[in-house]
């Protein structure tokens, strides 16, 4: 056990902010105030990506032969700690290098390898994740959109909702049902430009671009945009999604956030004890998201298999955003009605974070029985 | 950054291990009893060198790692103090236990009744004081150390001034100690209870199956990671802010972890012979010391956003290092 950096990772915290420094915009600010989702940062993470792409900083944990250089995990980590704190001018694209990418890498034939790596690793283009539907969130094998074969073609009827990014993106990991078993489940890979595609943003407490309704009518798909066998993509899911068990390190904004309304009891004279001794309470809540994430790193780092130390990271994250969320409302209760972005997209961030990528309850199910080894009720 | 031991160090803990084996199993008084403290396992973790470890050739880690692996036991051992404490301010090592006791002399302190040292934090000064039979009286207690209180006058008087900087090292590696101890019960009282639930059926099933039951021990289990992790952060770094962290992070969730694992053990959890209490009655114990977690937190609070004029300590106490 040694918590102390390597030289060789310092440095690249440091190569890495020296770009950021260097590529970020002077009106970065401006530009990702309405958030990731936001057609304007969306558009902005196209430019950003690719200049990251020309200086090796997009996709450095990929293979060499893919555009990468191996990176460990612990590279991509730190990657993706310093874009969180500035506002991950990534935009959607973390999804594609993080686990689009290598999802396609382990199960993605060699045309479709040959069609979508090399545009990821440029950072060239975006991609959305059509996964949950009205019926199936948590329960995602209850979903009902239907792929049908006919003859070098499947035919997609069905909906998708709560789709990040769909708006913007020009290609879709797209989840369908492809048989009458639970797990009968199969992944298209198609551009969203595909007639019968049609995209409806709705209004909800998430920040804008993550609340979209995806239609599918009659949607016709080669059938060699499959990826991998007809009714065998679970295991496949299973695969994408051990990419998430790494969270997004939310605890740079929720620092952020917090500086921001200790300033503003200071200077109105109500920083008391109490409130001192709680807003201390939740950066030493950060600071063990922040531990408990790196173990998870170093289990990755070191090619273990998944443990429930993410799904443990998972809820220490989610405890210390929720307690600074009831914090902020308690102590500064105008925080939400100034059209500060930050401050409004850490709430609104925060309200999804306890449900999307496995809820809350689901993290607590895993940690039980997976890692404590209690069986499930008869 | 490597969280998984190194051979020295499975090395340590694996020995340390064996030395306390021996008194996992608990006499029949002992099993009725609010606390178990045997002077021989002091002893043989003294003589095995467990006390040496920060000053002979390892580190504050590994001592981090020989106390928080010590509070696992049911029995109640003087380590934490011994193996951090003491280091961080004097040289050699104790002849026996060590309480480390702060703010009103009048009042209990842990292990006081079979120290042989005091080290008092006087609100000035840190003052060594040698213990002897006459200068202490035992204090009954259901929490699950010996507690004594002095009722000689004059200890402070006869021991030996250590200093205002010894006074807050003291301080910093007191907290750090508490951390490592309460996450070593409470890691063990959660694992107790996992069993329990297993076993334990009602309504023709575990209770551990019922999800009411699975979350909140998953949350228990969650919080010890954390204060697990937090603690042994802070006996590497031993800086002040990394060892409020810890203090509070363990300190804080006390009432939730006894309040889950005391519900999940029903009723056999209040006998006694059940042995819960020998970890959770320790927790409840450190949960108030050195300022209880409004203390810690004040103190981190202090650091991080100091009076007009001063300059804040940067926060993000891991990322630190890198910068």
């Amino acid at each position: 056990m040694e918590f102390a950096w390597t030289p060789a990772q310092d440095a690249y915290r440091q190569q890495v902010r020296l770009a950021l420094d260097e590529l970020l915009p002077v009106d970065w600010a401006e530009i990702s105030q309405d958030g990731m989702g936001s057609a304007r940062q969306i558009d902005y993470s196209r430019v950003f990506a690719r200049a990251l792409a020309d200086r090796g900083l997009l996709v450095p944990h990929w293979p060499a032969a893919r555009g990468g250089r191996d990176a460990s995990p612990w590279e991509q980590f730190i990657l993706a700690e310093e874009m969180k704190s500035v506002g991950e001018p990534r935009g959607p694209q973390y999804m594609n290098v993080n686990w689009i990418g290598p999802t396609l890498m382990r199960y993605g034939s060699p045309q479709q390898q040959e069609e979508h790596l090399a545009r990821i690793a440029a950072g060239s283009v975006v991609w959305c994740q059509c996964y949950s539907e009205p019926g199936a969130g948590t329960d995602l094998a209850a979903l009902t959109t239907k792929a049908e074969r006919r003859g070098d073609a499947y035919i997609v009827n069905g909906q998708k909702i709560w789709t990040s990014y769909a708006a913007c993106a020009d290609w879709c990991f797209l989840l369908v049902r492809t048989g009458s078993g639970r797990k009968d489940v199969s992944i298209l890979l198609l551009p969203m430009s595909t007639p019968g595609i049609e995209v409806r943003p709705f209004p909800g407490l998430v920040e804008d671009g993550h609340l979209n309704e995806v239609f599918f009518t009659d949607v016709e798909v080669p059938a060699t945009a499959m990826l991998g066998e007809e009714s065998r993509a679970w295991e496949i899911v299973l695969y994408a999604l051990s990419f998430e068990r790494v969270g997004i390190p939310r605890y740079h904004i929720g620092r952020e956030v917090l500086e921001w309304a200790v300033g503003q009891l200071r200077r109105e004279g109500r920083f008391d004890d109490i409130a001192r001794a709680r807003a201390a309470g939740i950066v030493a809540g950060f600071e063990t998201a922040r531990l408990l994430t790196y173990l998870v790193v170093d289990q990755r780092a070191k090619d273990m298999p998944p443990t429930t130390d993410g799904n443990v990271a998972r809820i220490a994250a989610a405890e210390a955003c929720t307690e600074l969320s009831d914090f902020l409302l308690t102590y500064t209760p105008d925080c939400l009605t100034g059209g500060d972005h930050v401050l409004n997209a850490f709430y609104r961030g925060n309200i999804s974070a306890t449900i999307a990528a496995g809820t809350y309850e689901l993290q607590l199910n895993l940690i039980a029985q997976q890692g404590l080894g209690l069986r499930r009720a008869a | 950054m490597d969280f998984d031991l190194s051979a020295d160090q499975q090395a340590l803990v694996s020995g340390l291990q064996a030395v306390m084996r021996p008194y996992e199993d608990l006499t029949a008084a002992e099993r009725k009893s609010f606390c178990c403290y045997r002077p021989a396992l002091q002893r043989a973790l003294r003589d095995a060198g467990f006390f040496d470890v920060a000053s002979h050739g390892l580190g504050t880690l590994e001592a981090g790692l020989v106390a928080v692996t010590a509070a696992n036991s049911p029995c109640a051992a003087e380590v934490a103090t011994s193996a951090l404490v003491w280091p961080a301010v004097l040289d050699g090592t104790p002849t026996g236990p060590v309480a480390y006791v702060s703010g009103d002399l009048n009042k209990a302190a842990r292990f006081l009744h079979v120290a042989h040292h005091a080290l008092i934090d006087t609100g000035e000064d840190l003052v060594l004081a040698d213990v002897s039979a006459g200068d202490v009286q035992e204090v009954e207690t259901i929490l699950a150390y010996p507690y004594g209180r002095f009722v000689a006058k004059d200890v402070v008087r006869r021991g030996r001034s250590l200093g205002r900087a010894a006074l807050a090292l003291a301080r910093r590696w007191a907290r750090i100690a508490l951390a490592l101890e309460f996450a070593g019960a409470a890691e063990r009282a959660v694992a107790f209870t996992v069993d329990y639930v297993k076993q334990r059926h009602a309504f023709g099933q575990p209770i551990g199956s019922f999800q009411a039951v699975q979350h909140r021990l998953a949350q228990c289990h969650q919080l010890t990671r954390g204060m697990r992790y937090t603690a042994l952060y802070a006996a590497w770094k031993g800086s002040d802010m990394a060892a409020n962290i810890a203090a509070n992070t363990a300190q804080r969730h006390a009432g939730k972890l006894c309040f889950d694992l005391h519900q999940f053990n029903g009723g056999m959890g209040v006998t006694n012979e059940h042995s819960l209490h020998l970890w959770t009655h320790r927790l409840r114990a450190l949960q108030g010391e050195l300022g209880g977690a409004q203390g810690a937190a004040l103190a981190l609070a202090d650091e991080l956003w100091p009076a007009a004029g001063a300059q804040a300590a940067r926060a993000d106490f891991v990322a630190a290092l890198a910068i």
